[in-house]
């Protein structure tokens, strides 16, 4: 009887310990996820909402803007990510080398990237990519082009900057998984490899990037979630956010517009959001299925 | 016990440095924040409105806070989202195409001034656009009056003289600038692909808007739209002008006469006389006509901007004395605006002030603000609305495609369907 009371008197203290933590998720992450839900049902201008049903979501499939913001922010999802996580798996198998020399001059420099701000990079990858900004004054000199690209004026240039960009900052923080996990891989299995004359090509593919596979999945969600919030280098980069023509413009800027810019449309705004919730659901659910161990 | 103790320490100190923070707003004179959003334009103006007020109300101090215009736009509509009122200023400048949907959007948000002010002596088009309901909530400040402004020297080498650009037509522009370009090489006109603002200047200047009277979207079937989108590609495509991205690389364009000429609202002279060396070589014509339309005019409009209170403001009362007082009655204020800021105010007694009548040598000795007024007088009103942005996003995804010769109907229909689908 008494321990059954100090049992339960443990569990109180254990309840109050955690109570701060788990009110302060409620009121700032549960209920606004809750209420952000209820918005999303919400028609109406400014601060006059009033329940909409489905209506929003019928908006969704005639509103030509939300495709056009759906359809780049896969685009740059498609082709983003896969390449940045191709060159930072190279990278990290090249610096991993223990013989390199000066390996932790090259790590830092290609890690730096991701801790310089958002802004900053921004502001510095627009004049850098400005009509007569550095980029195209380089390929000019040396002839690679004749006439100066229109970087942010075209379509499709516009979305090459934004992936450039993108890329250039992420690199380097993917590699730094993928180092830190070859770092766990037992070296006498290269060892063995190597006895047994399997060239270098072969040990990467058929023991390192096996051997990385969680480590892979795990960027891959992260890159997908990064990419399909992304916000800050298409509302900074070009000359007006999602310029030229809509053809930067994510979901998360679309979002950003409906509330902030244009009439507000906060129940919409909400609705697009949960679009970005559902995809990253489906998204990661689909990735770890595909990289689901098989049992024998 | 001892890092319990710091740490209560640190909290009371935080506690009490905000508690102090309070107590000094609350004990300091009256203080008036303002947000503007151009140091050198609405800023310098506010400035010297703050000055003179302070001579007459030693007790009042204004503060003015800049931001950049869509940032201002932004912080102003999620903190009156929000419902929240403690970071909002006391006196906000609202551009004249937002004013609608800000009122209308946030009602009892702001102050009407009506007991306050005289609206009889503002000009009628700035008070109709800040009226709900019968209520007018703005101060009127400065009109967008548009003009061709040009490089008389660098025309003059191609032979064309002022004479020859008073009330043309946009397609006798056009004309101009590929004899410029054959004779001096010269570029006319920079044109930013981004920025629908030359769409929203033809359409006024003809009396029209993205939207009727009533509100309702007018695109579809809008013959001064077409006819704007159809002038804008002869124009792109004569090539009599250089493609410029964002706003530094616009105004960079013709000051540094990369371009000879722009065509805009009246506030780009402050901008223009900036550049002291360029004194005489500068001068202004009428904004060109659309040909072949009903109601085209030499006269449009383009930005504009107003001064509104807060009603949550706890100086409510200064603020819109202040506003009253110097922005509602003092023509010598105007005056000193004018000369300094080319900022051109919407009280119509200002007009009778030395300033407006004086000529200017920056611009060739010609009385530059007495035309300006002038064509102030002719601007057609139109109404516009609180879904502006919403088209001009619309619009601005079409530009590419008028440019590279799309089929001017098929454009206007994928407007008018992404519009209809916005305004909800």
């Amino acid at each position: 009887m008494a321990q059954s009371g100090l049992a339960r008197n443990e569990q109180v203290s254990g309840w109050l310990f955690v109570m701060p933590a788990l009110v302060l998720l409620g009121v700032f992450m549960i209920y606004p996820i809750l209420w952000s839900l209820w918005m999303s049902f919400q028609v109406g201008r400014g601060m006059a909402f009033s329940f909409g049903g489905f209506a929003n979501i019928v908006r969704l499939t005639q509103d030509p803007v939300f495709i056009r913001a759906l359809t780049n922010t896969l685009t740059f999802l498609a082709i983003q990510v896969p390449i940045m996580l191709v060159l930072a798996l190279l990278f990290a198998n090249a610096l991993n080398d223990s013989k390199l020399w000066g390996k932790g001059l090259f790590r830092t420099a290609i890690f730096l990237p991701c801790v310089t701000s958002l802004v900053a990079y921004s502001v510095v990858f627009r004049s850098m990519f400005a009509a007569d900004g550095v980029i195209n004054q380089f390929l000019l000199f040396t002839h690679i082009i004749s006439d100066p690209i229109p970087w942010m004026a075209d379509p499709f240039w516009s979305k090459v900057v934004i992936i450039s960009a993108i890329t250039w900052r992420w690199t380097g923080y993917n590699m730094i998984f993928y180092l830190a996990a070859m770092q766990n891989i037992d070296r006498s299995i290269y060892e063995a490899a190597k006895i047994d004359g399997v060239p270098a090509w072969a040990r990467f593919w058929y023991i390192t990037v096996p051997m990385l596979k969680p480590v892979i999945l795990f960027t891959t969600v992260i890159s997908t979630i990064g990419t399909l919030q992304l916000f800050d280098e298409p509302n900074l980069i070009p000359s007006t956010p999602g310029a030229p023509s809509d053809s930067t413009l994510t979901l998360s800027l679309y979002i950003y517009n409906l509330s902030f810019k244009f009439m507000p449309s906060f129940g919409y705004a909400a609705t697009v959001s949960y679009v970005i919730v559902v995809m990253v659901g489906i998204l990661t659910l689909i990735q770890f299925l595909a990289a689901r161990e098989r049992r024998t | 016990m001892t890092r319990l103790s710091t740490g209560w320490k640190r909290a009371a100190a935080v506690a009490l440095a905000s508690v102090s923070m309070f107590s000094v707003t609350a004990a300091s004179a009256v203080e008036i924040t303002v947000w503007c959003w151009d140091p050198n334009f609405n800023g310098a103006t506010m400035k010297e409105a703050a000055e003179r007020y302070a001579a007459l109300h030693p007790d009042v101090t204004v503060n003015i806070v800049d931001f950049a215009k869509a940032d201002l736009e932004t912080k102003l509509q999620a903190q009156l989202a929000s419902g929240t009122t403690d970071g909002l200023p006391d006196i906000v400048l609202i551009e004249d195409y937002g004013a609608q949907k800000y009122l209308q959007s946030f009602p009892g948000a702001f102050e009407p001034l009506n007991s306050a002010v005289d609206y009889s002596g503002f000009a009628p088009y700035k008070v109709e656009l800040a009226t709900v309901n019968g209520q007018t909530y703005s101060l009127p400040f400065d009109s967008g009056v548009t003009g061709y402004f040009y490089r008389s020297d660098l025309l003059g080498e191609a032979g064309f003289t002022a004479a020859d650009l008073q009330d043309i037509t946009w397609d006798k522009l056009i004309e101009i600038g590929k004899t410029v370009k054959e004779k001096t090489g010269g570029i006319l006109l920079p044109i930013d692909p981004n920025d629908a603002g030359w769409l929203r200047i033809m359409m006024q200047s003809a009396g029209s808007w993205y939207f009727n009277a009533d509100g309702s979207v007018h695109i579809a079937d809008n013959p001064v739209l077409k006819a704007s989108m159809e002038t804008y590609q002869r124009l792109m495509a004569a090539g009599i002008s250089k493609p410029v991205s964002g706003w530094t690389e616009y105004t960079g364009s013709f000051t540094s006469g990369d371009t000879l000429s722009t065509f805009t609202g009246v506030w780009m002279v402050g901008t223009i006389k900036a550049n002291a060396d360029q004194s005489g070589k500068w001068a202004i014509a009428p904004l060109p006509a659309l040909d072949g339309v009903e109601g085209a005019t030499n006269a449009s409009n383009l930005g504009g901007s107003s001064w509104y209170v807060l009603s949550s403001s706890a100086e409510k009362a200064e603020a819109v004395d202040f506003l009253a007082e110097i922005w509602g009655k003092d023509v010598d204020f105007y005056q000193k605006i004018l000369v300094n800021q080319g900022a051109l105010g919407s009280l119509l007694a200002a007009r009778e002030g030395d300033a407006y009548k004086a000529s200017d040598d920056f611009f060739g000795g010609t009385p530059v603000w007495q035309n300006f007024s002038d064509w102030l007088g002719k601007i057609p009103a139109v109404n516009y609305g609180i879904f502006t942005n919403e088209a001009d996003a619309a619009v601005a995804a079409q530009i590419p495609n008028i440019t590279s010769g799309g089929n001017i109907d098929e454009i206007i229909a994928a407007i008018d369907a992404q519009v209809r689908q916005q305004v909800q």
